[in-house]
This record gives structure tokens, C-alpha cells and sequence, in this order.
């Protein structure tokens, strides 16, 4: 078996690839309309674009429980997942200037820098860089 | 302030209260990140940092979870896959990441990667070929407005 998705939750999906896309910087990948409000829809990062994919699923607006999950995590500051960065200070600052609100600013955290921003789709991403 | 970064704050001060040595370790690690291509033992490395080897290996695994040598092995087969991807020859990609034979080098890419060194090199200058020709074919088939 092979890591080849995983899946981020997200309450627009339109709105969720403008995010990743045009704000993260990732690339559309799969874009397959399934219904009338869902689309299989993946991003992945523009240098490793044959890797792990992002499915952008709509969950919280089609079960109950997922909204609910989703909801309490984002309330508490957890992130969802997280993404490596090769400087996350200068993504920080980058992203500051696009109007991304952060929950954590760049903090040491032993032999990683963290930071937690709101992807404005109900979620806190984290992006962390190894020292 | 979020319950999660109140979790972060306690487990700086709970986790990592010894600056001296989160350095010691961080600066071996940059210190294997820019001398990949050299021959890298556990012996040499504690002599960089001053600190006996096998406090140098608890702590290693202490603060990244690996040891030194699986970090290096790691790194070496990341850098081996671009280069490869970049178009450099399985023999040169070898020598150029720090491994002593070609064979152990197609063994344990093999092992990690799922595909030898050459065959990850094939497909990697295919799938870029394959994508120039569909940009030109794009590019030839655009209709002007």
C-alpha cells in the first residue's frame, strides 16, 4: 500500500482552492464533478506535484458529526495537519501580507519552528520547519 | 490565546528546557545537511561537536526520532531523486550523494523507493518529456482570438 491522498475538510470547496491555490501556492490536480454540490477535487504542492495529493472533501456540509469534529478542533486552536516549510518565519510573513490570520506566530518548539495559520475553510493548518 | 498554543508553551518548557544541548544536536544535523557527499561516521560527527558518540546517537534520537545514520540514509536517498530527476547518471548520482558502491546504492534506493535508481531516472525523464510535448502540443493548438 501507498500514501497517495489524504484529505483536508473544508466547508467551500471553491473557496478552499482559491485558497490553496492562488494563497498557499499549491496546484490543482484532479478535478472530477461527483454530484450536484461535490467535486473530487486535489491539490498538490507545486515542487512535488507527482506526490501526496490534498483531496479538498466537503464533509462537514454533508455529515453532521465531521461539522461537529471540525468545529471543536478549529475552536481550540488544533490543526487539522500540517505542512513542512523551509522557512517558516519568511512563509509567516509572506502570508501575513495576504491577509492569512494566524493563531501561532513563528515559535521554536525544541528542533522544529511552528506556526498555525486559518485556512478560512474551518480549518487551522500548521506549518513547521526542522531546525 | 488557544488551548492548543497553551499545549505548545508547556511542552517547550517541559520538553526542551536544555538549550545546550537542542544546539549541539541542531548544529549536527545542519552540519550532516552540508557535507552529505563525505563520509559521515558516528565517530567524526562527535568530534565535530565535542561529545562522545554515544551520547551524540541518545540524543540524536532524543530530539528527531532517528538516528543519525537512518537521518543521513533518509536525506541521501531525497537528494539522490532529485538529481536523478535532474538527469545525472545513476553511477555519478551515487558518488555525488555519499554512497561508497553503486550496487548498495541501487539496493537501498530499491528498498526505499520502490524502483532502482535507473528505473526512477527513466520514468522521471519520461513523465518531463511527456509533459514538454504536451505543452508544445497546447501551445501549437491554441487558436488566436
Amino acid at each position: 500500500m501507498k500514501v497517495q491522498i489524504t484529505s483536508i475538510p473544508v466547508q467551500d470547496q471553491e473557496r478552499a482552492l482559491r485558497f490553496y491555490t492562488e494563497t498557499l501556492g499549491f496546484v490543482k490536480k484532479v478535478d472530477v464533478p461527483l454530484s450536484q454540490h461535490g467535486r473530487w477535487l486535489t491539490v498538490v504542492s507545486k515542487e512535488e506535484q507527482t506526490g501526496i495529493e490534498i483531496l479538498l472533501e466537503p464533509a462537514p456540509n454533508h455529515f453532521e458529526p465531521a461539522k461537529i469534529y471540525q468545529k471543536a478542533l478549529f475552536d481550540a486552536g488544533i490543526p487539522y495537519t500540517q505542512f513542512s516549510s523551509d522557512h517558516v518565519q519568511q512563509d509567516y510573513e509572506r502570508l501575513i501580507k495576504l491577509g492569512v490570520e494566524f493563531s501561532v506566530k513563528p515559535t521554536e518548539m525544541g528542533t522544529v519552528k511552528i506556526a498555525v495559520f486559518n485556512d478560512t475553510c474551518g480549518n487551522n493548518i500548521q506549518i513547521v520547519e526542522m531546525l | 490565546m488557544t488551548h492548543y498554543y497553551r499545549q505548545v508553551s508547556k511542552l517547550v518548557n517541559d520538553c526542551y528546557p536544555n538549550k545546550g544541548q537542542l544546539d549541539t544536536i541542531i548544529g549536527t544535523r545542519h552540519y550532516i545537511n552540508n557535507h552529505l557527499n563525505k563520509e559521515l561516521k558516528l565517530d567524526f560527527l562527535s568530534k565535530v561537536r565535542f561529545i562522545s558518540k554515544f551520547h551524540l546517537l541518545r540524543l540524536f534520537k532524543k530530539y528527531y526520532g532517528q538516528t543519525p545514520k537512518q537521518y543521513i540514509i533518509d536525506k541521501r536517498i531525497e537528494q539522490a531523486k532529485l538529481l536523478l530527476q535532474g538527469g545525472k547518471t545513476v553511477t555519478d548520482t551515487c558518488f555525488e550523494v555519499g554512497f561508497d558502491t553503486p550496487s548498495s546504492f541501487s539496493t537501498l534506493f530499491k528498498s526505499r523507493v520502490g524502483l532502482t535508481p535507473n528505473e526512477f531516472r527513466k520514468r522521471a525523464i519520461f513523465t518531463k518529456s511527456d509533459c514538454l510535448a504536451f505543452k508544445n502540443f497546447a501551445v501549437l493548438n491554441v487558436k488566436p482570438k
